[in-house]
């Protein structure tokens, strides 16, 4: 607990090996070791190099945004920060709790209630059975649901639903925030609620890292940006230069 | 909060360090068991969500089999009932047990894919996942075994250490099918029906229906050839008041310690790229 927050990536490269749908059948794949043919690397699987030697160093207090067109491995990066993916090269290392929000609708189950989605979602980002019965009614009241909240989840509208994940899924104590958009969601009430919820939680986390594509967004929540191209990033800068860096 | 607080990931530096990280794997599984446990119970609660009856329907379709078979069989075979029906039902609920735990592996990390690709949980607590949410169908056909047994007297002859024993020993194996048949079913989406259509044969080729007793010499020599009938064994004899040959606990732990270790290892090959197959 001692260390201080810290996420460092060294030369971090990570490839996709893609299955086609022609791979994941095993009758392809066995007939293509018997033909002694285009066996690949992986049983026939392509490559595809979604980050290359990403260089990252960032300490409590950073606050990253992530731009880049579709496709340019912004994505991947925040998920290889979680933890979900290993790289192929280099090293990442995390120093603090992670809290990733990249899927609002993670491990949702449409027929169970809110509370049970409630606590099946905070169970799942770390949070003991006991810790989640003392949080539940904080989070119950900050969905605004109410009674709803006994209700199956799929008698939701779908801003409901939103709701209840946001509610859930921020819910978290965490050092390293990951967000994959800015997901502030429901309506215009809600929505300023949610403003203030998530600020109050970049707040406590030592570091956030947000991939976005609204640079106004970066431009309030942010001071660093970073760039990314096809998989390549460029130098980290401060905020201020983030018209350059988008000209370049 | 019991969630990492210190993550390290790298990459590939050789066998060793692959092995390294399957164990660390496997220890952190165990730091988050109760959160397989929720995720299990959740899978059971929210699979039968609206039915009165929820598992005991398998329960009863169950109990029915056994009734049918029991009497048909025991007709047809010529055995008194008061033997074969508890044989039966002790086979048809512990063997079904097992097709659960291999059966449901295949979908183990397909099912899971969400949570495994934003999360650094890790990959074992979706197989314990699996194991419990069996564990817990089997607490409910336990009825089952309990009314045969009392029905027919077996409670003075049978062995309730023994057997547990063997349960454990069975589901030890049955966990490891299971994680092969989730790493496999991954990359291949061919291999759940192949796992469902052996299981199936399975079922027919163990003695679940009909009692080895029927044979003899050579034959039997072949059943023993059967890893199914071992592993049934090692449960329903206890229960019925026989012993287990010594022979089937030694190939079972051979096997746990045999299948493990090649799991073990071909976990530790395809870690990093379960995620990639999802």
């Amino acid at each position: 607990m001692s260390q201080p927050v810290s996420i460092s990536c060294r030369g971090l490269t990570i490839r996709f090996p893609v299955y086609g749908v022609d791979a994941k059948s095993l009758k392809k794949s066995l007939a293509r070791v018997a033909v002694g043919g285009r066996l690949g690397r992986h049983f026939g699987a392509t490559d595809v190099t979604a980050l290359q030697d990403l260089n990252l160093e960032l300490k409590a207090g950073d606050r990253l945004g992530l731009i880049g067109h579709n496709g340019s491995g912004k994505t991947t990066l925040l998920r290889a920060l979680s933890g979900a993916y290993e790289p192929d090269e280099g090293t990442i290392e995390v120093q603090g709790r992670i809290a990733a929000l990249l899927d609002l609708a993670l491990g949702v189950d449409l027929t169970a209630t809110g509370y049970d989605n409630i606590r099946l979602r905070c169970r799942i980002a770390g949070l003991s059975a006991r810790e989640v019965e003392a949080r539940l009614p904080e989070i119950a009241e900050f969905t605004g649901l109410g009674p709803f909240l006994a209700m199956p989840v799929k008698t939701y509208s779908a801003g409901m639903q939103a709701r209840l994940a946001f509610a859930a899924a921020t819910a978290v104590d965490c050092d390293v925030l990951l967000m994959d958009e800015w997901i502030a969601v429901g309506d215009a009430d809600f929505q300023k609620l949610a403003h203030k919820r998530l600020l109050s939680l970049v707040e406590r986390a030592g570091i956030l890292v947000l991939a976005t594509h609204d640079v106004d967004l970066l431009r309030l929540y942010c001071n660093k940006v970073m760039r990314l191209e096809g998989g390549v990033s460029s130098e980290v800068v401060d905020i201020r230069k983030v018209d350059q860096l988008l000209a370049a | 909060m019991d969630s990492a607080t210190h993550m390290l990931r790298t990459g590939q530096r050789g066998g060793l360090f692959q092995i390294q990280m399957a164990f660390r794997d496997l220890k952190n599984s165990g730091h988050r068991l109760g959160l397989a446990w929720s995720l299990a119970w959740h899978d059971i609660v929210s699979r039968y969500r609206g039915s009165i009856l929820g598992p005991f329907w398998i329960t009863l379709s169950m109990g029915l089999m056994v009734l049918g078979i029991g009497f048909l069989y025991a007709n047809l075979f010529k055995i008194p009932l008061n033997e074969f029906l508890p044989f039966v039902a002790l086979g048809i609920v512990f063997f079904g047990v097992m097709t659960g735990i291999i059966n449901e592996g295949c979908d183990t990390f397909v099912q899971a894919k969400g949570m495994l690709s934003q999360t650094n949980l890790p990959m074992f607590t979706f197989i314990w996942r699996t194991v419990f949410r069996n564990l817990i169908s089997l607490a409910h056909h336990l009825v089952i075994v309990i009314a045969v047994l009392t029905c027919y007297g077996y409670w003075g002859k049978a062995q309730p250490l023994p057997a547990l024993v063997g349960l454990l020993l069975m589901v030890i194996n049955a966990a490891w099918i299971s994680m092969v048949a989730a790493i496999a079913s991954a990359r291949f989406r061919d291999i759940p029906q192949i796992v469902v259509s052996v299981m199936q044969f399975a079922i027919f080729m163990t003695p679940v229906f009909w009692t080895p007793q029927r044979f003899s010499g050579q034959n039997l020599a072949i059943l023993h050839l059967n890893p199914f009938f071992h592993l049934l064994d090692a449960v329903r004899a206890p229960l019925l008041g026989q012993t287990v040959a010594q022979n089937t606990y030694i190939v079972l732990v051979t096997m746990a310690v045999v299948g493990w270790t090649l799991t073990f290892a071909l976990f530790a090959r395809t870690r990093r790229r379960i995620v990639h197959y999802l």
